[in-house]
């Protein structure tokens, strides 16, 4: 017992930067894939002309396959035609397509789930769509949108370990250096994962602060 | 004001209206009653071009809401509407649920907005209300807030869709008589609602649809004294029978 936590006061440093790199793809993920999901959302229920079909195959194939095989396509796949990226932008990328799909599902049903008539509102006032999206049906839509949109953003907190395939070192790959030097796998990879455990955790609490935010301001 | 020629509209095969006309002149309140499914809901919102319509044309103070070319929200802006549901804005204070349009659509100053809109509160008798959310209210002063919300773009008309049909019997009464002042103030109503006594005591004309149609166009008087038709009769015994 001595000897891991000799062993974890030595790894810690190199753990805690990997850490710091998952937190850094989670963080930037998310907003990236927060903004390209609700994009991809409105074009989707605009039935904007081509780019709302476009946009449903984009969501079909990034919930179809999987996300190691898409990081492998845009950082192994695409230099074959030219398209070159650094593997933090290619890591950053693959983790953004892929939760922006799912974001975009969930406040896609969320927009859906605002009430017909709370459109025919706004529009019996003047506003226009964008209007009426921007200013009555989002806020209404957001709140009920807060625990399926937590779900995927924990799940990619998870997920940033797949991008320890292409050279990134975030906490996986930070983890499996040290194990190989130290040939210690058991209390190093129980480390990661408690590491992870935590991150959740803290996004968890973040969801219920903002889930009571939004019910303040909605009070009934 | 409003003015309704030989509308029809039709959801795929199914005919919801047919070839509707009629008229609300300025200042007038028009009732518009009959069966539910007999497409007056259907009739109000198309005249603020809520629902779309296939043949005959809607002309609202000039302009025609039919079309393609009509600026519908500023059309919108001038027409006020009154909801089943009330349908305020849940997650605004009732301030902000009165503000929003005026600053968004009109482009008013945000402190004329809020301004305007605590008038009318108090004129519908909730400026004690301001700071709180719709939730927090009962069905009658929703309804009444709804209504200042509508009369806070200044409209020209005001439209009513069944705007007591949700509302528990004790509260009714507080909603007819913000509506009973609108009219003795002049305000152009078109009202679908099934209150005859709010009919009897505002309303210059009473139109009774049946099956998508206008079957009846009468004042007030000939409506209540003799309806022409068996089917305005049958209704009109149902619902004056208590």
């Amino acid at each position: 017992m001595d000897s891991w936590i000799e062993l974890l006061h030595t790894a810690w440093p190199f753990l805690i930067r990997g850490a710091g790199y998952t937190v850094f793809f989670a963080l930037i993920a998310m907003v990236l894939g927060l903004a390209l999901g609700f994009a991809v959302a409105l074009v989707r229920i605009a039935r904007v002309p081509v780019l709302a079909q476009a946009a449903a195959v984009y969501v079909s194939a990034m919930r179809g396959t999987p996300l190691l095989v898409q990081i492998f396509v845009i950082y192994y796949g695409l230099p074959s035609v030219g398209i070159e990226f650094e593997p933090v932008t290619a890591g950053i990328l693959a983790l953004t397509l892929n939760v922006a799909a799912y974001l975009s599902e969930s406040m896609r049903g969320a927009i859906a789930g605002v009430s017909r008539n709370q459109w025919l509102a706004g529009y019996s006032l003047g506003l226009n769509w964008w209007q009426t999206m921007r200013h009555v049906i989002a806020p209404q839509a957001l709140r009920l949108a807060v625990p399926s949109l937590s779900n995927s953003l924990i799940s990619l907190i998870k997920d940033t370990s797949l991008v320890s395939v292409i050279t990134v070192t975030e906490l996986m790959l930070a983890t499996k250096e040290v194990i190989a030097q130290t040939f210690q796998p058991l209390p190093l990879y129980l480390a990661a994962a408690a590491i992870y455990w935590v991150l959740s955790a803290l996004f968890e609490r973040v969801q219920r602060a903002v889930e009571k935010k939004l019910e303040l301001a909605h009070r009934h | 004001m409003i003015s309704i020629k030989n509308v029809s509209k039709w959801y795929g095969d199914f005919q919801v209206l047919t070839d509707c006309t009629t008229e609300v002149s300025k200042g007038e309140v028009v009732v518009v009653c009959g069966p539910s499914g007999s497409g007056k809901s259907t009739l109000i919102k198309c005249v603020n071009g809520l629902e779309p319509f296939q043949s005959g044309d809607i002309i609202v103070d000039g302009i025609s809401v039919g079309s393609p070319k009509t600026d519908l929200p500023k059309l919108r802006s001038r027409v006020g509407m009154v909801f089943q549901h009330f349908e305020l804005f849940p997650h605004l204070s009732i301030t902000d649920n009165l503000a929003l349009a005026q600053i968004k659509v009109l482009g008013r100053k945000e402190d004329e907005a809020k301004k305007k809109g605590l008038a009318l509160l108090d004129r519908v008798g909730l400026s004690a209300h301001a700071a709180k959310f719709p939730g927090q209210l009962s069905g009658g002063q929703q309804q009444r807030v709804a209504i200042a919300r509508a009369l806070a773009m200044d409209p020209i008309a005001m439209l009513f869709d069944e705007p007591t049909s949700a509302l528990d019997p004790e509260m009714i009464n507080e909603v007819l008589d913000v509506m009973v002042q609108l009219a003795h103030e002049g305000m152009t109503m078109m009202c679908v609602t099934h209150e005859m006594g709010f009919a009897r005591k505002v309303a210059n004309r009473v139109i009774f649809m049946d099956k998508g149609a206008i079957v009846e166009d009468a004042n007030k008087d000939e409506f209540f004294g003799s309806p022409r038709s068996e089917r305005a009769q049958a209704f009109l015994s149902k619902i004056l029978q208590h």
